[in-house]
This record gives structure tokens, C-alpha cells and sequence, in this order.
């Protein structure tokens, strides 16, 4: 180490007024959860089961997304080195764990899998020569092996990179990074490639005959931007307080800034390479998904999401001042979790109400319910480590990022 | 399972730049190339080689001239033919130049420096070897200018819904762009040429170039200003160029070219193309010029992984066209995979398959992206493999049609073949010159990376 570095000493015990909040957070969160959940569970016995699972899964893609999107984070940066993602590396490890839970949330699903989907009821496949085709990969004992699948490798990622992690601050031996690394490279290959399939299963086959190569892509970055805005809204909470209040730099957080806007275009770039193409080749076969999300309302919805996931988050945060500023990047940071929200509704609901604009309460209370349950299982998670990886040979140079000159 | 301690940021790859040199030695071992060496033998010959191959672009050229489109394989049902293809292979190739030079300029990616003067002078020459193609496509030439919005005494506009004219702006604003950028970057490093000329000449035509450079303080912070404006503009154009390419295939209907995952996959195939051909010039380079002191194995370390990411990306991209080409239960569209796979055209496919997914796969080891040799050979291969593949799309799409009495094969001609190489001519004869007449290294920033230009702090007491 030069002279003109700083020996940061982590000292990684989180300051007990951060633990207090972090607890407080947590139930509030666990308490809206429940109340979302018992009122979805409600909707769905007052006779509303169809509209129940629909806005469940609203949920389960939002909040499942977010996790996902943190081991995502977690393998890029375990692939790509970086200090942002060593100051990050705790936090979207924490994000991810959530997916022991996420995953098995997705049971309701599998349960009213006939009612959800169209290619699961048999009376419309036998009248359909496409579904009757399409039934070899779309049916149900395959969807459920294939969720099987999913969770197995993916609870698995996990699992390994989050031990291996503990394994990295209890030893300090860079043997274990080096094994993350390692692991990282064939993980994301075979993560891309499964979240493509489950974002077919989940979401395009809602529209059974409907079909997008580009989909898969727009599933992660969405999942990607939802994560990031998580964890950039946990990080700015977590600098408030001691340990990270004096090793997190305005360098730090803009550097997030910059790649949270960077998925922020890609989104919008890979949203209108879509519409694009789709629109201006006009096939029978592709162009009912645009009809149903550019008629009878919900034309105002994919308009929204133009405004204010894409050019009002793209404004603000191509200034620098917001994105090296905690709390205006936060607030930009939970809008995007709203957008996000908005856009998961936009890319379910008009699957089912064909051109019709319609918002059930249970669009919102499913969310909110699951919602709750992800951010209390992430705030759980998340001061039961060290809030930095301790054991990466990389530390100081991270911790030093934004202050060596 | 023993893992050996291999870290993404292993100080085993060595360094950025060689530690040992000076600034005084940075400086003298670019401007030496091109100041004080002699024209080697070596340099002679391969600018006659690509002299020679030139000569098929000029006689490709003139017999078209004379003859028209006509002489080229085209014939219906494939439209498209050579000339597309070579204008996206090109095209492609040049957008690393772009990637290095901005994003990673933007990304503060320190080790770019080395290689982005000679990665850009790549993307200028190769966008040249492209606009060649359709400029010549459009059978006349010499009214090209028609591509352009201008009020004119015809009344007559271009097709502002057609890709095709989004191509004549998207390309001509990426090549003044990269043109400027890369132009101002050899401004500082023009005055140095100009202070260390031997002769007269020299120091008359570099003090030209070099705008009245004299490496004030206000100098160099319009110049930083000014880089870092260009990077921004010049990074959307790396993903606008190859975009609004994938949208020539694209929004059509036809099987095979109008597909969703077109633009980020052209995007990745481009960038693809470009570390693999900076790659094959690299390699060579760098060792007969004795550069290993300032193209480290850092560089060549970080440029195969780059090759190895996007070349996964391409394969995804491969893997979607094939999945969605089944799970559509389109029977146009899976007739297109189908044919592609068994058709007449099938060895292009699997070659096509060979040279860009499995071959990069060996990066994946230390060892081969240690290997300057293997890196080298990878590295021609997926210049291959991305024509094959710009091959495939265009001729297999096209050459079975929804009407199967159209059906017919699409073989170039000898005068297709002659333009094609005539290009890879032009591109070489270029480079060469480069090398031999322009500081192929930026030799101020490279002065920046070394261990005495860090600013020390004054430490706080």
C-alpha cells in the first residue's frame, strides 16, 4: 500500500441504533405482508380465484425478480470484479437467500395452474392445433418438473455462494473467492439460460400462442433493475450508521447511480426493439400482445411506463449530483421499485382482460403481500453477516475507492 | 475439488503497463516507430500483399461499373447477397474500436489506454470497408446523395420508415463521430511528434496536424472536456449503428429475420467480431514491434474474456432462434430452422456453429487466454465464424422463400469475391500506413498509467 491510501480497519459490528431500525423495518414490513396476504387469501375465497392467481403472480415475478436479480448481481460481480460490487456483495447475497422462501411461493401457482393458463385446461387444447403442438414443452406435469428444476439449480447458486462467502470472512483465505469465481461463470450461463424458460413458462405463456426471443433478456433486466433499486435503497438506509457511515464514498454510490440508469436504458432499449419490430411486421401470430396493451386504457399504461420508467428515471439520474446524493438516489431508487410494479401489472393483466382496462384491489394487495414478505426476509437476512465481504483481498482497494485522489 | 487460487483480479497476468518503464522512455518507444525506424522489409511486404488484394476491389468496382449489379449472384428470390453481408461483417468489426474507446473510457477502465488508438483507427477503416458495399448496392452511385433528406427540385423525399435510410444516418454520424474522436485524441500526441521530428518535413506536417498544441494547462482541460463529450455521444452510437442493422432484417416478415432478440444480439455479435479482429491485428503487432511492455497480457487477458462474454451471448442468441423457432408452432418459421440445419445450406450452419460457439469456449481456461498462439488462432476463427453467420441469416432466410417455386440457391460470383477481398486489401494497406505514419499507441495517456504519474496527496497531519 502506497502512502497515500488509507487503511480502513472494517470494524464490522453494525452501530445498535441500525440493528433497532433494521428490526423495526423488518416487522412492519412482516406485518404488511401478512395483512396483504390474509386479504389476498380473502379475495380468493370470496369467489375471486382466477383474479387471485393472476395478481398473485404479479407478486411472485416482482418480488422473485428482485431476488433473482441479486444473485444475478452477486455472479456478475463475483465475474467482472469491481469495487461497487464489493461494497454490494453482502447486501444482494442477503436478496438472494430470500429465494428460499420466494420459491416455494410459488406453490399456489402450481396448485391453480388449470385456472391460470390457458394451455393447462385440456377442453381448449383439444380445439387448438397450436396448443395441441405447443403441448409438448406446455404441460403440466412438465411445468412442474421444470419449476423443480428451476429451484434446485438456483437455490443451489445460492447456497454455495453464500457459504462459500461465510467461508471467505471467516478464514480471510482468497481460496474460497477464487471458488466463487469459479463457480460464477457456469452459474450465470445456466441461470440465464433456466430464467429464460421460467420467464416463459410464468409470463409468455399467459398469451399461449404469443411468442418474443427478446423476452428472456427483458425478464432479467427488469429483475436486475428491481434488485438494484432494493439494494441501493437498503445501502443509503445502512451509511446512515456506523460501520458503513465513514467507508461508504460519494464515489461508492455513484457508481451505483450509473449502473442502476444503465439498466434503466437497457430496459427501455430492449422494451422498444419489441414493440418495434412486432409493430411493423404486424403478424397475426405476435401482434394480439400489443393490441391488448395498446387499446381500450391500457395505451395510458404502456405510456406511463415510457414517462416514468424510462424518461423520468433517465433524467434524473443522468445528474450526477442525484446519483452521489443518498437520499435523492433512494428516492429515485424506490420510485423505480413502483415502475417496476407497474410494469409486471402491464405485462400480465391485459393477457386476461383483452383490451379492456381493468385493476382489481387484489393487483395491489398480492403485491403488497408479497412485497412484505420479500423485504422482511432480506432485512432478515441481511445484519446476520458482516455488512462487507471482510475476507476479499480486494477490500481496501473498494473501501479506498473515491478517496485516493 | 482443489481449486488452484485464481482471481479476476490476479496480479499473476501482470501488471497494466511494464512498471519499469520511464516517461521519457514511454514517449521514445511510440515516437520511435514512427520517427526514427527504418521501413522494414516486413512492413514492404505487407502493404504490397494488401496492395495487391486491392487491386480486386478496383477491378471488382469497375467491371460493376460497367456491367451493373447484374455481374454480383443476385438473383430472386435472394436480393441480398454478398454486399449486405460484408456491410455487416465490417460494419461489426468496427464497433470495438467504439466500445473501447468510450464505454470503457466512461467505465474508467485504465487498461483501454494501450489499445484504443489502434482499436479506433480499426473502426474508422473498417466502417470505410463497409459503406463501400451499399453505396454500390444502390446501382447508382454517383446519386448516393439521394439517400439524404434535402429539399431538392424533385419533390422527392426518402423513405423515412425504412431502416435502410436510419442506416445512412446512423452509420455516416458513427463514422464523423469516431472520425473527431479519434482525430482530437492524436492532437497531444501529434506535438510530440512534431517536437522530436528529425527532419523538417516531419515536424512542418505534424506541427499541422497537431493544431498549435503546446500542452497547457487549458489545453489539456478543453481536451479532457472534449473527450469526455465525445465518449458520451459516441456511446449510444455502439448500440444505435448495430441496432438499427438488426432492424434491416428485422421488421421485415421474413422467417429468420424477424425476430425480437435481433438488436442486442446483432449489438454482441458486433462487438464480438471487433475484440476478435483487435485480436488478430494485436497479436502480430505487439510482438514485432516489441510492445509487451505496454500491450501487456493484462490486455490480451481482458480482451479474450470480452470475446468469451459476448461470444456467449451470441450463443444465446442461437439458442433462442432455435427454441422459439419450435415453440412458435409456426410452420414458416420451423421450416427456417430446419432448413438452416439440414438444408443445402447446412455445412455454413455448422460451420457457423463450430467457429462461434464451440471455439470460444476454450477461453474459458487461464491457460489458452495466456496462449498468445491459441488466442491468435481463436481469434481468426470467430472472424469467420461472424461472416458465416451474417451468411446464414441473409442467404438461408431468403434463398426458400413462402413460395417454393421461387426456391431457388444463391452462389456469389467471381466479382462478388473480388470486392470482398478487395475490401480485406484496403482495410490492411490501411493499417499498415497507420502504423507506419501515426503514433499506434496514445503515448500521453500511456504516461498517465505509469507509477510516477499518480498525484500524491499531500498527506493531512
Amino acid at each position: 500500500m502506497s502512502d497515500t491510501t488509507h487503511t480502513l480497519a472494517p470494524q464490522m459490528t453494525l452501530a445498535p441504533q441500525l440493528t433497532e431500525r433494521l428490526k423495526r423495518y423488518q416487522s412492519i414490513a412482516a406485518f404488511v405482508g401478512l395483512i396483504g396476504l390474509a386479504l389476498s387469501a380473502f379475495g380468493y375465497f370470496s369467489g375471486e380465484q382466477q383474479q387471485f392467481l393472476r395478481s398473485y403472480l404479479i407478486g411472485f415475478m416482482l418480488w422473485t425478480g428482485a431476488g433473482l436479480g441479486c444473485l444475478t448481481l452477486t455472479m456478475i460481480q463475483h465475474l467482472t470484479g469491481g469495487n461497487w460490487g464489493i461494497m454490494i456483495r453482502k447486501i444482494t447475497e442477503a436478496g438472494s437467500k430470500t429465494l428460499y422462501v420466494m420459491m416455494f411461493l410459488f406453490i399456489p401457482i402450481l396448485l391453480g395452474v388449470h385456472t391460470l393458463y390457458e394451455w393447462a385446461d385440456p377442453a381448449k387444447v383439444a380445439v387448438d392445433p397450436i396448443l395441441k403442438e405447443k403441448s409438448l414443452y406446455l404441460n403440466v406435469p412438465f411445468f412442474y418438473a421444470r419449476w423443480a428444476i428451476y429451484t434446485v439449480l438456483w437455490l443451489g447458486l445460492v447456497t454455495f455462494l453464500t457459504r462459500w462467502s461465510q467461508k471467505e470472512d471467516e478464514t480471510k483465505d482468497p481460496k474460497w473467492t477464487a471458488k466463487m469465481e469459479f463457480l460464477s461463470g457456469p452459474g450465470i450461463l445456466a441461470f440465464v439460460l433456466t430464467l429464460t424458460l421460467a420467464s416463459v413458462d410464468w409470463m409468455m405463456s399467459l398469451d399461449p400462442h404469443w411468442f418474443s426471443t427478446i423476452y428472456g433478456f427483458m425478464m432479467g433486466v427488469g429483475n436486475l433493475l428491481t434488485a438494484m433499486a432494493c439494494v441501493i435503497s437498503a445501502l443509503v438506509v445502512l451509511g446512515h450508521y456506523s460501520p458503513l457511515d465513514h467507508l461508504i464514498t460519494k464515489k461508492h454510490l455513484h457508481d451505483l447511480g450509473k449502473l442502476m440508469f444503465a439498466f434503466v436504458m437497457l430496459w427501455a432499449y430492449l422494451n422498444f426493439s419489441q414493440l418495434l419490430i412486432i409493430w411493423s411486421g404486424n403478424l397475426p401470430e405476435e401482434i394480439p400482445w400489443y393490441i391488448n396493451r395498446l387499446n381500450g386504457g391500457w395505451q395510458w399504461v404502456g405510456l406511463f411506463l415510457l414517462c416514468f420508467h424510462f424518461a423520468f428515471p433517465f433524467f434524473l439520474l443522468l445528474s450526477q449530483g442525484i446519483k452521489k446524493n443518498g437520499t435523492t438516489l433512494r428516492m429515485a431508487a424506490i420510485w423505480i421499485i413502483f415502475v417496476r410494479f407497474v410494469d409486471v401489472v402491464f405485462l400480465v393483466e391485459p393477457s386476461f382482460t383483452k383490451g379492456v382496462f381493468a385493476i382489481h384491489w387484489l393487483d395491489i394487495a398480492a403485491p403488497v403481500g408479497l412485497g412484505g414478505v420479500w423485504v422482511s426476509l432480506f432485512l432478515w437476512n441481511l445484519p446476520k453477516r458482516p455488512i462487507l465481504p471482510i475476507g476479499h483481498p480486494d477490500l481496501q482497494k473498494a473501501l479506498n475507492h473515491g478517496r485516493d485522489h | 475439488m482443489e481449486q488452484p487460487v485464481e482471481l479476476a483480479s490476479e496480479i499473476k497476468i501482470g501488471p497494466v503497463i511494464d512498471p519499469g518503464l520511464s516517461l521519457a522512455a514511454v514517449s521514445d518507444k511510440i515516437s520511435s516507430i514512427v520517427l526514427k525506424r527504418k521501413t522494414t522489409l516486413g512492413w514492404m511486404v505487407g502493404v504490397f500483399i494488401g496492395f495487391i488484394l486491392l487491386q480486386g476491389l478496383l477491378t471488382g468496382l469497375t467491371w460493376l461499373l460497367m456491367k451493373g449489379v447484374g455481374v454480383w449472384g443476385l438473383n430472386i428470390p435472394v436480393g441480398w447477397g454478398f454486399a449486405i453481408i460484408n456491410f455487416v461483417w465490417w460494419i461489426g468489426i468496427g464497433h470495438a474500436g467504439t466500445l473501447i474507446s468510450a464505454i470503457l473510457l466512461l467505465l474508467n477502465q485504465s487498461w483501454r489506454n494501450a489499445i484504443n488508438r489502434f482499436a479506433e483507427a480499426m473502426t474508422i477503416f473498417a466502417v470505410m470497408c463497409a459503406g463501400i458495399f451499399p453505396i454500390f448496392h444502390t446501382g447508382r452511385p454517383w446519386l448516393a446523395y439521394w439517400l439524404f433528406p434535402y429539399p431538392n427540385t424533385m419533390s422527392m423525399w426518402p423513405q423515412f420508415r425504412s431502416p435502410l435510410l436510419w442506416d445512412v444516418f446512423a452509420v455516416s454520424t458513427y463514422f464523423t463521430i469516431s472520425a473527431v474522436f479519434w482525430f482530437i485524441g492524436l492532437v497531444p500526441d501529434f506535438a510530440t511528434l512534431r517536437d522530436s521530428a528529425k527532419h523538417r518535413w516531419q515536424a512542418v506536417i505534424y506541427g499541422f496536424l497537431s493544431l498549435g498544441w503546446r500542452g497547457s494547462a487549458r489545453h489539456w482541460q478543453r481536451y479532457e472536456k472534449a473527450s469526455l463529450l465525445l465518449a458520451g455521444l459516441a456511446t449510444p452510437l455502439v448500440v444505435s449503428v448495430h441496432t438499427v442493422v438488426s432492424f434491416d432484417f428485422a421488421v421485415s416478415i421474413v422467417p429468420g429475420w424477424h425476430t425480437t432478440i435481433f438488436p442486442p444480439y446483432f449489438v454482441a455479435g458486433a462487438i464480438y467480431s471487433g475484440f476478435a479482429m483487435v485480436l488478430t491485428l494485436m497479436i502480430p503487432v505487439r510482438s514485432i514491434y516489441s510492445l509487451e511492455g505496454v500491450i501487456t497480457m493484462r490486455h490480451i487477458n481482458n480482451m479474450a474474456k470480452v470475446t468469451l462474454a459476448t461470444g456467449l451471448i451470441v450463443g444465446y442468441g442461437y439458442t433462442m432462434e432455435a427454441f422459439f423457432g419450435w415453440y412458435s408452432a409456426n410452420k414458416y418459421e420451423q421450416f427456417m430452422i430446419w432448413n438452416r440445419m439440414t438444408g443445402p445450406y447446412a455445412p455454413f450452419y455448422w460451420a457457423l456453429i463450430f467457429c462461434n460457439i464451440i471455439t470460444p469456449q476454450f477461453l474459458w481456461s487461464k491457460k489458452i487466454r495466456t496462449n498468445l498462439m491459441a488466442i491468435w488462432i481463436i481469434s481468426l476463427i470467430v472472424n469467420v465464424g461472424m461472416w458465416l453467420e451474417r451468411f446464414v441469416i441473409v442467404v438461408t432466410s431468403l434463398h426458400r422463400d413462402f413460395l417454393p417455386s421461387s426456391w431457388s440457391m444463391y452462389w456469389p460470383t467471381i466479382w462478388d469475391w473480388a470486392m470482398y477481398i478487395g475490401t480485406i486489401g484496403l482495410f490492411t494497406v490501411l493499417i499498415f500506413l497507420f502504423i507506419r505514419a501515426l503514433p499506434m499507441i496514445t503515448i500521453f495517456e500511456l504516461r498517465m498509467l505509469l507509477p510516477g504519474a499518480k498525484v500524491k496527496e499531500p498527506v493531512a497531519q
